[in-house]
């Protein structure tokens, strides 16, 4: 016991560090689930809508790779969950990573966890603290769940079970993310391989859920979907999250009782003891810096942009089962299918805006671990150094929606046999663009007022985020939607590519990293 | 001779703060200066302003006669610098690192990184996560001192260095100075500061409290009532500061 001695003392500095960010990741899970909650009450109002969503959704093999067993789509409990469950288990997977390892193994790189031991407090406290607070949070979500799904005329008990299987997955990646955390050293690469493990759930349920279900049962996520709410309610489907999260839990500090603190279970290999020429460049090396994030999101958005493209073209009867969603889509333009895609382009941008965001705030992360004062005592120039981190974040990001629009093209190619939209798709993909620039410009802009305000651009794409969600669902006035460079590009493939707001975003986001690169060269080093 | 650095009247306030305080310093070309003083005293600050990496509030400095704020990259191809505590990049080895680091000063002499690897035991495959923090150090310091600078700025520059190590890096100082080239040495190790330097400046909270040679200092000294000749570097520091 006295390895858990300091305990409570974590948890209260835990809560104290994180007590804007733990709130508003709380209450934008329950926003989430309140949306889903409106939507599908305001989308399939009638028993006769539901039918005919059945009717186009039951048994298709890609909406059941993307979404799981479409059994439950006849009530309106059981389509909401279909639809939400992998969505909010992801994203509450997605919260319980990034909080796990904030207070682990991004502590114990920094070397603070090492003072923090040797001053009285016990080796399993930073872990006890982190897992405690994550699972406070996701417990906290799952009663707003519960409050949300009851206020919006759902049965309770299987509100409560749908929560509950939600809960069960953020558990597991709770856990998973404590282990993990543990066998590599660093706190980018400890999230990169969490992100892979949910990936590989996903992966396996999709392969399990299109075949005969066995590897479903090998996937958390397969778990939480096999609860069925509002179908056949199975209680019991609970036990192996419940139990996953024992053993992970269990392991977790099992394996902190006795690991080197400071280092991973994995020890960085040699490497060559001189440099290869693309590293005797300022650009090759920064570009070193940023290749495994770079990779990672062009991998990732191409498979997503390619799985979409194969659905795609089944989505058109689920689209059309709904009055709502065919008049909303419509409104737009004729093809439903080119609505679609240009509104999962749209989404896919804002996700990627954040990549273009940490890529072009690689300074202000480097700033802050203090390794610039030996670059900048070279001649390399303050100014070309951050231009060129900045440099890469917007080509790489251009290359990144191009590739999701070529994922799409190909993955709509392979499914219908026709390849003739991948240009135009491809094309999509690159018009996003100048919106994700502009949002990392104003990055590169509070970066150059101060190294402290950099961080509040997160703050600015949740805000995008939310202003985006809610006008897809209700009405916003339209000054504040325009606030949103997301809200300013055409939606093509659907409608005529307008090239001016592309241009004005453009030029905007020349003219704010201009700025912010002349005030960083005004302002003193961290 | 032009002086390769003068510091004058040398303000710094960070917000509230005031870190230097009318600073003086001036080291000639040629010399290495001991620049000491207390924890806080403001002998990084100085540095850094020097470097251009922060600007001063109020006062002059000047680098080979320029502003190094204003002509930061041209005054950096003529100098080298090693802080105290060395941040690497993770996943670059230190052999990456330092021809990295070099490169942006135009390249290394290779037979003479190749010597600095060997005098200094640096294993140059391991990753700068693995490293020691006197390793860390090491790697700083062979990317400084393969380099063909004018003006070296040392700032605790062997914190973390094995005796032995240390002795290296002396051999070396006084091989760059043998051919002429100026250092400026903060370093809490008196001994060592006594031993390469021949001009001292010393300072307190933000100001210049005495500056000279090791026999001025101790005239100074003795005009204080103690006997100059026994005193060593540590006996006039520690002079100075109980006064
Ligand atoms: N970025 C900063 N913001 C606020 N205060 C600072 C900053 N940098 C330095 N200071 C303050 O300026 C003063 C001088 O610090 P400096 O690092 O120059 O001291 P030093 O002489 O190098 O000390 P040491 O021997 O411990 O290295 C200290 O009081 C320090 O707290
Ligand atoms: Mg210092």
């Amino acid at each position: 016991m006295a390895d858990f001695a300091g305990t409570v003392d974590a948890i209260r500095f835990a809560l104290k560090r994180d007590r804007l960010i733990l709130p508003i990741c709380v209450a934008g899970l329950i926003g989430w689930m309140a949306i889903y909650v409106v939507s599908y009450n305001d989308l399939y109002g009638t028993q006769a809508e539901l039918n005919a969503l059945y009717k186009s959704v039951a048994g298709n093999p890609a909406l059941v790779a993307m979404s799981g067993p479409t059994g439950g789509l006849r009530s309106l409990g059981g389509a909401l969950s279909w639809d939400s469950t992998p969505t909010l288990s992801i994203i509450g997977g997605v919260f319980a990573m990034f909080s796990v390892i904030r207070h682990t193994r991004a502590e114990e790189e920094d070397g603070r966890t090492e003072l923090l031991l040797t001053s009285g407090s016990g080796r399993l406290a930073p872990l006890a603290a982190a897992v405690t607070i994550t699972s406070f949070a996701l417990a906290l979500a799952s009663i707003g769940y519960v409050v949300a799904l009851s206020i919006g005329g759902f049965e309770f008990g299987p509100s409560i079970l749908l929560s509950l299987s939600l809960l069960g997955f953020g558990l597991v990646i709770t856990g998973t993310t404590a282990i993990v955390a543990q066998v590599t050293g660093k706190a980018r690469t400890a999230r990169g391989l969490v992100g892979i493990v949910i990936g590989v759930a996903w992966l396996l349920r999709a392969i399990g859920d299109t075949g005969d279900g066995t590897l479903s049962w090998f996937s958390p996520l397969g778990w939480a979907q096999q609860t069925r709410p509002f179908w056949e309610n199975r209680w019991w489907a609970l036990l192996p999250p419940l139990a996953a999260t024992g053993i992970t839990f269990g392991l977790a500090f099992w394996q902190l009782a006795r690991r080197d603190i400071g280092s991973g279970l994995i020890q960085p290999r040699p490497g060559p003891p001189a440099a290869s020429p693309s590293l005797l460049h300022p650009l090759g090396f920064s570009l070193r810096l940023q290749r495994g994030t770079i990779i990672g999101w062009s991998s990732m958005l191409f498979l997503y942009g390619f799985a979409i493209g194969v659905m795609g073209n089944n989505i058109e009867d689920i689209l059309k089962s709904s009055t709502a969603f065919t008049e909303a889509f419509a409104s737009a333009s004729g093809d439903l299918v080119d609505s679609y895609f240009a509104s999962i382009l749209t989404v896919i941008a804002i996700m990627a805006a954040g990549f273009t965001i940490s890529s072009a705030l690689r300074p202000h992360s480097e700033e802050s671990r203090n390794r610039v004062a030996m670059l900048l005592a070279a001649p390399l120039g303050k100014v070309r150094w951050v231009a060129g981190h900045v440099l890469i974040a917007y080509v790489a990001s251009a290359m990144v929606m191009a590739l999701t629009g070529l994922g799409l093209g190909l993955g709509l190619g392979i499914a219908t046999g026709d390849f003739g939209e991948t240009g135009t798709l491809l094309g999509s993909g690159f018009a996003q663009v100048p919106a994700m620039w502009l949002t990392g410009s104003i990055a590169v802009l509070l970066f150059g007022i101060s190294s402290r305000l950099s961080s509040l651009a997160w703050a600015i794409l949740a805000a995008f985020v939310v202003i985006w969600t809610v006008a897809s669902f209700g009405e916003l006035p339209q000054w504040i939607v325009d606030l949103s460079p997301f809200s300013h590009v055409p939606a093509v493939p659907a409608v005529s590519l307008e090239v001016k707001p592309l241009l004005v975003m453009t030029l905007l986001a020349a003219a704010f990293t201009a700025a912010g690169l002349a005030l960083w060269c005004r302002r003193d080093l961290l | 001779m032009s002086a390769a650095i003068e510091v004058e009247g040398l303000v710094k306030n960070f917000g509230s703060t005031r870190a230097l305080d009318g600073l003086g310093l001036r080291v000639e070309a040629g010399q290495v200066h001991g620049f000491l003083g207390p924890n806080g005293s403001g002998k990084s600050t100085t540095i850094r302003i020097l470097l251009g990496l922060i600007r001063a509030s109020g006062g002059s400095a000047r680098l080979f006669g320029e502003d190094p704020w204003k002509n930061a990259v041209s005054l950096h191809r003529r100098l080298a610098y090693v802080p105290g505590d060395v941040n690497l990049w993770p996943n670059l080895t230190g052999g990456e690192t330092i021809d990295m680091l070099g490169s942006l000063r135009g390249g290394l002499d290779p037979k003479r990184r190749k010597d600095l690897v060997e005098r200094f035991e640096l294993d140059l495959t391991k990753k700068a996560s693995t490293y020691s923090k006197g390793n860390r150090q090491k790697v700083a310091l062979v990317a400084a001192l393969a380099t063909d600078a004018e003006l070296f700025i040392f700032d605790e520059p062997t914190s973390g260095l094995d005796p032995l190590k240390e002795e290296v890096f002396h051999e070396c100082v006084r091989e760059i100075t043998g051919e002429g080239h100026t250092v400026l040495l903060s370093s809490h190790i008196l001994g060592q500061v006594q031993d390469l330097a021949t001009m001292f400046t010393i300072i307190r909270a933000g100001k210049t409290v005495e500056t000279g040679t090791l026999e001025e200092l101790r005239q100074i000294a003795a005009s204080a009532g103690r006997d100059p000749e026994s005193l060593s570097l540590e006996d006039l520091f520690l002079g100075i500061y109980s006064s």
